[in-house]
């Protein structure tokens, strides 16, 4: 009788074994996965554009670029992101000046071309990622009020050779450096410019 | 001819939040009615204001409305995307209309009333539209100029209209006070970008807000360096209000103006109205306050402010 009740009981406590692994396993599973598509990114509504994503990233050109939201982007002729509106203005009343020390911020009319006034154009604004360092000057000038709010930085996946604890996230004071979930993640570049920190 | 320079002081303030009728969640527009009483909406509600600041009573209103006027007979009308509706004088719905097209709904950030016609401006379509009360277009004000449309990079269209139906509107991304027949034919328009002179309009687009005084003085909101401006209809720059009195982070000004010529400045983002009174035309060229005229003449002042 004790026999026959301790192989049921080996049975049982078999069973049970293998059905926990095969729960731990496939959360595990889960799990691994969850994390591997978890990314840094910059939050845009806690980001003051404080210039240290530039300087903190172990990259020496930075992870971060500013990227424009068309939707919200004004397409303005005078983008304060674009025009240092401060800058001298030229003959025609535009300032000289721009934001961007890189020049990464390009601008092209679209819809129909006045070529006489520059006031009758709407203007796309993109950023050239290669020439970007995510200092955030551009993202900080259209904030609003000056401007719609629709450049924000962002952290190119593509580019982050995700550290274990990110330098930036560390460095942020405004703790806009979070980590989260994203399907669909791109493929990697090269992470040829790494320093050795 | 000569300019007489204005002078104004604030003389009230009303809907803050150490009021008795604060303003909780939102201050969305302002109009001055007969006995220059003034029309608040705020917190989806219509409050109406002694001349004074008593708050004399208010209404529920239609939700998301933008923007208000009222008409001699003390009928109140708002604007809310997609939907003109009006209201007799005790507060009761009396009519309203879809405003804009199939499939296009107005974004309506302005409304006025001239004799039996409602005046939408649609920052949609970027123009102002000609209603009768039934909500039948009656034309477009804004469309004969190069472009077909006003540029508004701001998504937002502003204009007041004087006693002979002329307007006058903002052109927010050209950085122009333009003038309008009724029959939308362009009768002018002065303005021009700069960050030194304080007749200028500074940033990428303004002025956001403007209102017309009782003796055809323009009066201009601006945003970036939020300020108020009094100008003559020709453009020759009168007073200049502010920034002192407004938050820096505003976007918006909303403008009213009563018959002794007060100023009423409607603050969203301190969810205030405040009052400023004309003093005199002192006839001298001098700002209304000093200080502000200084922040407004030193760029690097305007700079330290607006982005660091």
């Amino acid at each position: 009788m004790s026999e026959k009740t301790t192989r049921r009981q080996f049975i049982d406590r078999s069973a049970r074994i293998i059905g926990f692994a095969g729960i731990a396993g496939a959360a595990g599973l889960l799990a691994r996965r969850a994390t591997g598509n978890a990314v840094y990114q910059v939050d845009p509504f806690k980001c003051t554009a404080c210039d240290l994503c530039r300087t903190s990233c172990v990259l020496s050109h930075s992870a971060v670029k500013a990227v424009n939201d068309f939707e919200k982007c004004g397409y303005c002729m005078l983008c304060p992101a674009y025009f240092d509106v401060m800058s001298h203005p030229d003959e025609k009343g535009i300032p000289a000046g721009k934001v961007c020390p890189q020049d990464a911020l390009k601008r092209r009319i679209v819809g129909t071309v006045d070529e006489d006034d520059p006031n009758n154009n709407y203007y796309e604004y993109v950023v050239d990622e290669a020439l970007c360092d995510g200092c955030g000057k551009c993202v900080k000038a259209c904030k609003p009020p000056a401007g719609n709010g629709s450049l924000r930085l962002e952290i190119r996946y593509s580019r982050c050779v995700e550290c274990n604890e990110c330098t930036i996230q560390t460095a942020c004071p405004d703790h806009a450096i979070v980590r989260v979930v994203t399907p669909g993640l791109p493929p990697k570049e090269s992470p040829g410019d790494v320093e050795h920190v | 001819m000569a300019t007489n320079k204005r002078e104004y002081v604030q003389s009230a303030v009303l809907g803050g939040s150490s009021s008795a009728h604060p303003f909780r969640r939102s201050l969305a527009g302002i109009a001055v009615g007969a006995g220059d009483r003034i029309y608040a909406l705020g917190d989806d509600e219509v409050r109406i204001f002694e001349p004074g600041g008593n708050f004399l009573r208010g209404w529920k209103a239609l939700q998301n409305a933008a923007c208000l006027t009222v008409d001699s007979d003390g009928r109140v009308y708002l604007g809310a995307p997609g939907r003109v509706e009006y209201y007799d004088a005790g507060g009761s719905r009396a009519g309203g209309f879809a405003a804009g097209e199939q499939g296009k709904p107005a974004n309506v950030t302005a409304i006025k009333v001239f004799r039996k016609e409602i005046l939408v401006a649609d920052a949609a379509a970027r123009f102002i539209r000609r209603y009768d009360h039934s909500g039948r277009q009656l034309g477009a004000i804004g469309t004969r100029n190069k472009t077909g449309s006003f540029m508004l990079p701001n998504r937002w269209l502003d204009f007041d209209v004087d006693s002979k139906g002329e307007i006058r509107a903002t052109d927010t991304g050209r950085h122009l006070v333009t003038t309008w027949a009724l029959d939308g034919s362009p009768r002018g328009a002065f303005g021009k970008f700069g960050m030194s002179d304080p007749a200028d309009f500074v940033g990428c687009c303004n002025p956001v807000n403007l209102a017309l005084t009782p003796d055809g003085k323009v009066v201009t909101g601006e945003k970036m360096v939020a300020r108020v401006k009094v100008y003559e209809p020709d453009g020759r720059l009168l007073a200049v209000i502010g920034p002192e009195h407004f938050d820096p982070d505003c976007i918006h000004i909303h403008l009213a103006v009563d018959s002794k010529g007060r100023i009423l400045a409607a603050d969203p983002a301190r969810r205030e109205i405040r009052i400023f009174s004309l003093v005199a035309n002192t006839g001298v060229n001098k700002p209304v306050h000093p200080e502000a005229f200084e922040s407004s003449v030193n760029g690097s002042k305007w700079r330290s402010s607006a982005y660091e």
